[in-house]
């Protein structure tokens, strides 16, 4: 059974926990780890902590969820937790503090992943005592790469900490003689790219405004936030449009969309996934979100979305991205296995044989010749600009 | 000033009612009209950029709404306003750089500046340059607001040397305006000799006993192809007569006139000749941001067929048909539906054109479009007065030429 996390800050002390101690003890511990309960059907799991952590986010209630939360109440004792934090040295607690201080930010669903990086990254810097910008560089590539660590799966968070070290590492940022005048402007950005997520995601709702007709049918896969403003906007302008979604096994992204779409009073019909091909021909776009945009201009989205721009391609639909330009990562994917494994478990509902192998990957990657066009903050652009984009910043 | 004002009412109506037609035509009409009406603007002491362009925006509106469908009007006026902020920008540079040395031997100055963050007078400058580029990864975090820029400039002009200084302010004042005038000529000029540009390097694409595909009449394609010819290649043209209007016909005469050995064949036909052609070369009414290009009617068609059978479809445009927008069901949005007396004569089909009829409408229905939408994905390469790109290359030159916050031009309400 997969195990989700009742208080992801309590999980992460477990695991914290546990590399400590080597003896672990699956049935004393209902919350241990997904990895090593897996391990038991599994054996090549990994799961990423990303999809580990959203799953606080989904607010979708079960019995064991309820069973491992008040096991988490009762099991774990405090002491235990606290021992850690004294003998944690210097670097651990560093350490800690960034990924807490990341996993605090997280908390709120409207934030984005790499602005809860960006946000966090500024925290090391108010709380540094560094008094020259080398050290500081230093103190950032530290906590950059343990954020970068904690989670080696999520694309928008490495890219949001590699924008963020780029900035700081660039000359202009370092124009200011005065060191606390340069910091001072260090956090002043950092505090600034919060409110640039939210008004990204405005900003792509207003750009593909114009792309929604009145009477058209939208087909949607994955639950994108950024997707969900621009069809919010969409509904907010009187346009009339209907939405389909795919179910989104094994997270039942679908119907989590389908309930707020609801809310906005725009027409969804669920399709499961294997029906997208079936109703392409009543469909008129495409319309996913991105957990990356990777150089040669292709997205990785959740596991689905190639085959849909696949079908859509075939039938001649338009397949739009809508990305935060934050998003854009110095991959180059040169085929679906060519990209850090993030592994969930599905639950298929019935037990499954252990000598039956499951494909858990979790995500894919779309190639650019699939897309039309990507939506981001900097405005509308062909899979090719992308490439260009990322030159211009990392070189 | 009336004047101008006359002159701007006078270009809205020869746009409006059709008299000027034709990309290049209108593109130079807006450009000389745009020329005339900066020269006349009398401009303000302080953020002269400013006005020049809330003034040039509402002009351009008006322009822009006389005929919505000529891009090119649309186009010109975005050049010229980003000719106004690049001119402004290099010269506050200049003058920044100039006053900040002048601040830096003075000691008087330096308690002045010290309210101001110490910016290095490169640091300016590299904002301002990001200002004026369209936003991009690096521009996201780097934001110097351009007030940082103003103050710095407007506290060493209060000072007393003042004289002097507002001495230099009223120059920069003029070479505002004098320099983008020299510029908007450039445009003019670029704007005649495109076809020129663009033949120059049809030695380079045509070569010995090839077959081109080309329908319609395009000036662009004939110079280019007559361009070839000069330079003593031997190839042959055939020429889709390009119904309703059967251009193809006079483009016919006048190459057979210059010595190439050309066959007219009808529209339906190019598919049955598309595999004995090398290549297609067209010219286009407007390319879109995407690569996308608004063509005269029948050329999805060709570029269908084209790609069928892996025949290379070449577009000539100069770069004033340039448009920074995307195209959204461009079929209908960027096209005009000419007079149907053009397909049919209305003496013969009076009856069935007739509105009288039952249900008060015809039943006989004419569409006679102008214009083609042509997926970039279809086009192999363009070639502009720059030389010859990809489709995919496009935004590369619109970011070159235009500026972001120019995609809709809106004049400022007068409240």
């Amino acid at each position: 059974m997969w195990y989700r996390s009742a208080s992801f800050i309590l999980d992460k002390q477990q695991q914290q926990q546990q590399q400590n101690d080597t003896v672990t003890n699956p049935e004393s511990r209902p919350l241990s780890p997904a990895s090593t309960a897996m391990a038991a059907e599994n054996p090549n799991a990994n799961i990423s902590m990303y999809y580990q952590t959203r799953a606080a986010h989904h607010g979708v209630v079960t019995n064991d969820w309820l069973a491992q939360a008040q096991a988490a109440v009762g099991g774990n004792t405090d002491d235990s937790v606290s021992d850690n934090y004294v003998s944690g040295g210097e670097e651990e607690n560093k350490r800690y503090s960034v990924v807490d201080e990341f996993n605090n930010w997280r908390k709120q669903p409207e934030l984005a992943e790499a602005v809860a990086a960006i946000r966090a990254l500024a925290s090391v810097i108010r709380s540094s005592q560094a008094t020259t910008m080398m050290e500081l560089e230093i103190e950032l590539k530290k906590a950059s790469d343990a954020l970068k660590s904690w989670d080696t799966t999520s694309i928008s968070l490495t890219a949001g900490c590699d924008l963020f070290m780029r900035y700081v590492t660039r000359t202009s940022a370092l124009e200011y003689e005065d060191f606390n005048s340069a910091k001072s402007r260090l956090l002043e950005r950092a505090e600034k790219f919060g409110e640039i997520s939210y008004k990204a995601r405005r900003i792509i709702a207003m750009l593909s405004q114009d792309f929604i007709f009145d009477g058209c049918t939208i087909l949607v896969h994955g639950f994108s936030r950024v997707v969900l403003e621009v069809l919010r906007t969409a509904a907010q302008n009187k346009k009339l449009f209907r939405v389909f979604c795919t179910e989104g096994r094994p997270d039942r992204t679908g119907l989590r969309l389908s309930n707020e779409l609801a809310k906005l009073d725009v027409p969804v019909k669920l399709l499961i996934d294997s029906a997208v091909a079936y109703s392409m021909d009543e469909v008129d776009m495409v319309f996913v979100g991105a957990d990356g945009v990777v150089e040669s201009g292709g997205i990785i989205n959740m596991m689905g979305t190639y085959q849909i721009a696949l079908v859509a391609k075939s039938m001649n639909k338009p397949v739009y991205v809508a990305a935060e330009s934050y998003k854009f990562a110095r991959l180059y994917p040169l085929d679906q296995k060519d990209m850090v494994p993030a592994l969930r478990p599905i639950d298929f509902g019935v037990p499954i044989p252990s000598k039956v192998e499951v494909e858990t990957s979790a995500r894919d990657y779309t190639p650019p010749q699939y897309l039309t066009l990507l939506f981001t903050d900097l405005g509308v652009l062909t899979p090719s600009v992308v490439s260009d984009e990322l030159i211009q910043l990392y070189l | 000033m009336p004047d101008v004002h006359s002159l701007v009412n006078e270009c809205v109506t020869k746009l409006k009612k059709r008299k000027v037609e034709g990309s290049k035509a209108t593109a130079k009409l807006t450009a000389e009209l745009l020329r005339s009406f900066i020269s006349q603007q009398r401009l303000p002491h302080s953020n002269q950029a400013g006005s020049l362009i809330d003034a040039v925006k509402a002009v351009g509106e008006k322009l822009i709404a006389a005929n919505p469908v000529e891009l090119a009007v649309g186009n010109v006026v975005r050049r010229v306003l980003h000719i106004i902020r690049e001119e402004d920008l290099s010269l506050t540079t200049a003058a920044v750089g100039g006053l900040s040395l002048a601040a830096e031997s003075d000691d008087e100055d330096d308690t002045e500046h010290d309210d101001h963050p110490v910016l290095s007078a490169t640091a300016v400058a590299a904002a301002a340059r990001n200002a004026l580029r369209p936003p991009s990864l690096q521009t996201l975090l780097e934001d110097i607001p351009h007030s940082v820029a103003a103050p710095h400039t407007s506290s060493s002009g209060g000072d007393s040397e003042g004289k002097s200084k507002s001495a230099d302010k009223n120059s920069v004042t003029r070479k505002l305006k004098h320099n983008v005038i020299e510029a908007v000529n450039e445009l003019i000029q670029e704007i005649s000799t495109c076809h020129e540009q663009i033949a120059e390097q049809a030695v380079e694409h045509i070569h010995h006993n090839e077959v081109i595909l080309t329908l319609g009449s395009s000036r662009t394609v004939m110079e280019f192809l007559c361009a070839a010819k000069e330079k003593k290649r031997s190839f042959r043209v055939f020429v889709a007569e390009g119904a309703p209007r059967y251009q193809g016909h006079a483009l016919a005469k006048e190459l057979a006139a210059r010595g190439l050995q050309t066959t007219v064949i009808t529209d339906s036909a190019v598919f049955a000749m598309i595999s004995r052609v090398n290549m297609v070369i067209v010219g286009a009414h407007a390319v879109m941001a995407n690569g996308g290009v608004i063509a005269p009617v029948g050329l999805n068609m060709v570029a269908l067929a084209a790609q069928r059978h892996a025949v290379p479809f070449v577009v000539l445009a100069g770069v004033h048909k340039l448009c920074p927008l995307y195209p959204h069901n461009p079929e209908v949005l960027l096209n005009e539906l000419k007079s149907p007396s053009e397909l049919l004569d209305f003496g013969e089909f009076s009856d069935c054109l007739d509105f009288g009829s039952g249900t008060g409408s015809p039943l006989l229905h004419v569409v006679n479009p102008a214009f083609d939408y042509v997926p970039p994905n279809l086009v192999s390469l363009f070639i502009t007065d720059t030389g010859g790109h990809n489709p995919s290359y496009m935004y590369r030159l619109i970011a070159d030429y235009y500026s972001a916050d120019d995609l809709v031009v809106r004049g400022k309400s007068t409240s």
